[in-house]
Formats: C-alpha cells, sequence, structure tokens
C-alpha cells in the first residue's frame, strides 16, 4: 500500500494508506479522546467520544474506525467537535452512578478525567431510571460495580480474544444494555480466573481488583 | 394527479398462489430479456440510467450501488432483499408481498444476473411470519419454470427487531449475532455478509426493476422529478377516512395523497417517513414528495387538530428509545434523556432549560450517532421544535406557573397549620 496526503488540523501529513485517522494523528502528536478504543484490535465505534469533523462530511466520523483517504482535511477539536464531545461525556455521565466523590481511584478513571477535560462539570440531564446495580463481589479476582459501567465493552472484547474464555457479553437492548456473563449469571470463579485483563482495559471504576482483606 | 399503478400493478391482478396467471400478465418479460439479450453491465447501466433510487427511505442510487457491488472483486456476492418492514406507518411491503410475490422475486432474478450473486437472502420481518410460506411456495414455483439456475433464494425470517431494518444490523442478524448498526466504511457494496460484496435493496426497489428492464430506462425516467424518478407507494394512517396503500409518481403533493386521495378533512401535522420522519404542519400541505424534500420509506401519518404534537413526539421518541440497539452512546443514552425531557413536558412538567438541551442533544446525535436510528431520532424533536415551538414554550410556562402556584398554596396551607 503506498502513502496517502491527509491534511489534520492544518499540518500536513504523508501517512501509510489503511491505517485509522487516530493512528494517524496519534502518529503526528495529535491526541484524541477514545474510550471504547482497544490497540490493535478491530475497532467497533461504540462511544463516539473520538468523532472528528471531516471536511465534505454530512457528519462526524468516528476516529478509531475511519481510514484515511487522500485529500481528506480533518478537524480534531474544531467547535463542533468539542461541542458533541462534550454533550456524549454529559451523557455518559447522567445515567451514570456511583461513588466517584469519595473514590479514591477517581484519578485512574478516565471517563473522570475526560469529564474534567472538557469542563463538563455536573450533567444538566436527567433520566427516569439511573443505572444501579448493586456491586458484585462473587468472583475472587474481580469486583464488578456496574452502576459505573459505560458500556464500552472492552471488557467483552479482550474476554473474547483470550483463547477459551468468552465469558462476557452485552444482554438485553438500548438503554437497558448490561454486561453480562452467561444468562446475566454470577460471574463465579469456575469460568473467570485471575488473569486480570478486563480490570486493566476498564476504563471507570466499574471493574477492579477486590481489596484484600 | 391520479393513482399512477406501476409497481403495484399486479397486485389485485394475479393470483399470489399460482405463477400462470402472472405469466400471463407478461410477467419474467423484464428477466427473459435481461437473461437472453442483455449483458450483466448492460442491466447495471439500465438500472443506472433510470434514475432509480432506494425505496426503503435514504434513496441512494440503486445503479450505483449495484455498479460497486459488480465491480468488486470477490468469489461470492450476496443479495439481500430488506422486507423487515419496521418503520412505523408502512405496510406496503405487507401489501406486496401477499398481493404480488412473483414481481419481486423477478426482480431478485435480475439484480442476481446483474451483480453476479449466487445466493440471495428475503429478510423477513419476524411479524410477518405468516407470509413465509406463501413465499417459499413462490420461490418453488420460480424455481420450477426454471428461471432460478443462477440464483439460490431464501427466506430469513427476522427476530422482531426495529434496527435490524438497517442494512448493517440486518447482515449482523443473518450472521448469527446480535442485531446493531456497524460503522462504515466499509460499505456492503465491499465487504458487507460474511466479509463479502454485498447488495440490500427494499422489497420496492426490486419491484421496480423488471419494469425498468422490460420498458427502458427512459420510460422510467420520464416520470418523476429532477433527481426522483419513477413512482413511490405511500402507506397512509392517521386521522383520514381512507387509510390504505396509494402509489403516485413522484413529486406529487402530500395535499393530493393525504385531501384527495386518503380522505383528511381536518390536519395539524402529517408525519412523513416513520417514526423518525418529518413532521409537516398543516398549513405546508401543499409540500412536494421527493427525496428533495421528504419521503423516507413512504410513511404517512396524518394527525388531527385534537392530537397534541408532544405527545406525538413523545411517542415516537418512546419507541425509538425502546428500540435503540444500545451500541453508541449519543443513541443509547440520547434518547432515553430525551425521553425523560418530553415526558415531562407532557406531563406539564417542564423546566426552564428543556428546548435548549432538546436541541443540543439532537445535534449531537445527529452528528455522532452511528447509524441512521440515531442520526434521525431527533428530526421529529427539531421539526415540532421548529413549527411548533409555541406549544412547547406554552407547556414549560404552563408548568413553571402550576409549580409556583402549587408553591404558594403549599406554604399556605403550611401557615395555616400554624
Amino acid at each position: 500500500m503506498g502513502n496517502v496526503n491527509v491534511n489534520i488540523d492544518g499540518k500536513k501529513l504523508r501517512v501509510r494508506e489503511g491505517v485509522t485517522i487516530l493512528e494517524a494523528a496519534e502518529a503526528n502528536g495529535i491526541k484524541i479522546p477514545t474510550l471504547c478504543h482497544i490497540k490493535d484490535q478491530v475497532p467497533t465505534g461504540i462511544c463516539r467520544v473520538c468523532v472528528v469533523e471531516l471536511e465534505r462530511s454530512r457528519t462526524l466520523v468516528g476516529s478509531c474506525h475511519t481510514p484515511v483517504s487522500e485529500g481528506m482535511v480533518i478537524h480534531t477539536h474544531s467547535p463542533k467537535v468539542t461541542a458533541v464531545r462534550r454533550v456524549i461525556v454529559e451523557l455518559m455521565l447522567t445515567a451514570h452512578t456511583g461513588d466517584c466523590v469519595n473514590d479514591t481511584n477517581a484519578e485512574n478513571c478516565v471517563l473522570h478525567n475526560l469529564a474534567s477535560d472538557y469542563e463538563v462539570g455536573a450533567p444538566r440531564f436527567n433520566v427516569k431510571v439511573p443505572r444501579f446495580y448493586p456491586a458484585e463481589d462473587s468472583n475472587p479476582y474481580v469486583r464488578r460495580n456496574l452502576s459505573k459501567c459505560i458500556l464500552c465493552r472492552k471488557c467483552v472484547r479482550v474476554c473474547a480474544s483470550i483463547p477459551g474464555k468468552n465469558i462476557l457479553s452485552v444482554g438485553y437492548r438500548g438503554f437497558r444494555s448490561k454486561i453480562v456473563a452467561g444468562f446475566d449469571e454470577a460471574l463465579l470463579s469456575e469460568k473467570c480466573r485471575d488473569c486480570g485483563k478486563c480490570i486493566e482495559h476498564c476504563p471507570t471504576g466499574a471493574l477492579s481488583a477486590p481489596v484484600k482483606v | 394527479m391520479p393513482e399512477k399503478r406501476i409497481v403495484l400493478g399486479n397486485c389485485g391482478a394475479t393470483d399470489p398462489n399460482d405463477i400462470e396467471t402472472y405469466l400471463g400478465k407478461g410477467g419474467f418479460k423484464g428477466f427473459i430479456k435481461a437473461r437472453d439479450r442483455l449483458k450483466p453491465g448492460d442491466i447495471v447501466d439500465q438500472v443506472k440510467k433510470s434514475g432509480l433510487s432506494g425505496r426503503g427511505g435514504a434513496g441512494f442510487p440503486c445503479g450505483l450501488k449495484w455498479e460497486l457491488a459488480r465491480n468488486a472483486k470477490a468469489k461470492m456476492k450476496y443479495l439481500i432483499c430488506n422486507a423487515d418492514e419496521g418503520e412505523v406507518g408502512t405496510f406496503k411491503d405487507r401489501y406486496i408481498l401477499s398481493h404480488d410475490p412473483f414481481g419481486l422475486i423477478e426482480g431478485i432474478c435480475i439484480a442476481g444476473l446483474a451483480i453476479g450473486a449466487r445466493q440471495a437472502y428475503i429478510y423477513l420481518r419476524a411479524e410477518y411470519h405468516f407470509l413465509n410460506d406463501p413465499l417459499c411456495r413462490a420461490i418453488a414455483q420460480v424455481k420450477e419454470k426454471g428461471f432460478l439456475k443462477h440464483l439460490d433464494i431464501q427466506v430469513f425470517e427476522g427476530a422482531g427487531s426495529y434496527v435490524c431494518g438497517e442494512e448493517s444490523a440486518l447482515m449482523d442478524s443473518i450472521e448469527g449475532k446480535r442485531g446493531e448498526a456497524r460503522y462504515r466504511p466499509p460499505y456492503p457494496q465491499a465487504r458487507g455478509l460474511w466479509g463479502q460484496p454485498t447488495i440490500i435493496n427494499n422489497v420496492e426497489t426490486l419491484m421496480n426493476i423488471p419494469h425498468i428492464i422490460a420498458n427502458g430506462a427512459a420510460w422510467f425516467s420520464a416520470m418523476g422529478t429532477a433527481k426522483s424518478k419513477g413512482t413511490k407507494v405511500f402507506s397512509v394512517s392517521g386521522d383520514v377516512s381512507k387509510p390504505g396503500v396509494y402509489e403516485l409518481e413522484m413529486g406529487s403533493s402530500l395535499k393530493e395523497l393525504v385531501m384527495d386521495l386518503a380522505g383528511a378533512v381536518d390536519i395539524k401535522a402529517v408525519q412523513v417517513g416513520g417514526r423518525h420522519g418529518n413532521i409537516i404542519p398543516g398549513h405546508m400541505i401543499d409540500i412536494v414528495l421527493s427525496y428533495e424534500t421528504c419521503l423516507g420509506p413512504g410513511a404517512v401519518v396524518v394527525f388531527n387538530s385534537k392530537r397534541d404534537i408532544i405527545d406525538i413526539v413523545h411517542n415516537n421518541m418512546h419507541f425509538l428509545n425502546d428500540e435503540s440497539c444500545g451500541k453508541c452512546t449519543p443513541c443509547r443514552e440520547g434518547t432515553e434523556v430525551m425521553l425523560e425531557i418530553l415526558g415531562r413536558l407532557r406531563g406539564v412538567e417542564g423546566a426552564a432549560g428543556d428546548i435548549d438541551a432538546l436541541e443540543d442533544l439532537a445535534q449531537t446525535m445527529a452528528l455522532a450517532s452511528l447509524c441512521g436510528l440515531g442520526q434521525e431520532a431527533a428530526v421529529p424533536v427539531l421539526d415540532s421544535l421548529k413549527y411548533f415551538r409555541a406549544e412547547y414554550v406554552n407547556r414549560i410556562e404552563q408548568s413553571l406557573f402550576l409549580r409556583s402556584y402549587l408553591g404558594e398554596e403549599l406554604s399556605k396551607s403550611k401557615e395555616g397549620e400554624r
């Protein structure tokens, strides 16, 4: 494959054909926030935080899954993009319940940092019933607090990439979607061992290592 | 303009259980012409020249789609007929499938020849289960006549999801996955079902094909407006005296359809294009129906002056929220938040920032959602805000007044207690 010319944020770049906008931007020191992207895995385009403005495109495009092509003019931080990103983060925070205020690990939460980067603050929206699930302690290796889950499905994908695992999947539909194990059962230690991959990838505090007492 | 029945021409005139009646009406002439006298490239050219665009709602040029799939190099190519008529207020495909299945099969046969597909699926809506047997019988009859040597047609029944009418979710559904939209590119014409080039056409689009091949592209492109050619089948329902399926030439006015044909008298608003269609207020009833203005899949729902616009929009959002697949954030969370706002407005519990919040959300959903469901979910909200803003403002003022009034009453009663 050859190279193509693209223009990202006014920088004229020459990048390899077939790479995504995100990869091209990152290779050239332009940072685009993402929540659901896993490096070297097939992109899914779920979180939509990485959207960028592509000239002559009707909508914003997800940078993690759109390959570059000749002559693309891309704006990663235009006012339109920033406004949309802010609303998306705000939406994620809206239905999100949890103890972020007194969570000692809050600085590790990608969503938390993104919200402060984009100066989102307290969301102005409401939902009828916020997502609330009791934290699950049934597994000695992973503690699941799905109230903090933003449904980026990273855990589902990394789990599926481990041979013989593929324990997690998405259950239910729409707003009521939930990351489930089996038919929404407790995550038992027979199935899930201590690889900790999902904890590593979780952008929020939804999955964590249980505190040893 | 009176009704012009081309797609629906054979509906009622032939027996859907007997291929002889269809052949007697000149059926499969288009296919025989395409098979014996035209090269696949010529078929695609004819469709391209005719200016036929996708009748499922998006209006993508059909010929261009076919050309892309035809030029794609792959061992296997697929053809899918989208009969997942999930859009609320449409029933044209059901009418076509139950009255003229042979017309559709002929269209599929020609499309298969044109793009070189060897496997075709008819993705049938779960609710149309009763059409499965008649369709299979019709396919068997066509096979017996020897028209299906190049193609295998299989009827695939959906599982009742609205989003599976969206082409990429539909392919996921056939592949046995959870029906969710995929990102594009790659487009289905390049990499679709099982990663192979795939064409997905609506029932009505394919119904047009035999007529185009038999009568020529020039005949077809003579009908309609500059950008929208041919005829369109509309499903009219709501506050009309004669609801039903009507076929009109592109470029007819909405007034003709809902007032002259369907017999609507009192019109407050008309929603054209299903649950995420445009809301046309009564005073704009002269609007022309074409892809340039508003059309969608041809669902036309009429609301009379007794209907409350916020009620209508809330009902819309309730449906879209329920049917959102839950994959991308703007649609999953956005529809839920919009539902909350509209629900409050409906119950006279609005707040001052509600209109701004709706507009912000609408912009985000339209720009950032993954598929058409999220991108267009806010269209009715924006349209109603554009044409019926006074009702929203009124409702919010009522809410504020009610709250302050009730608050005063409450404090008075408390004083009384003291």
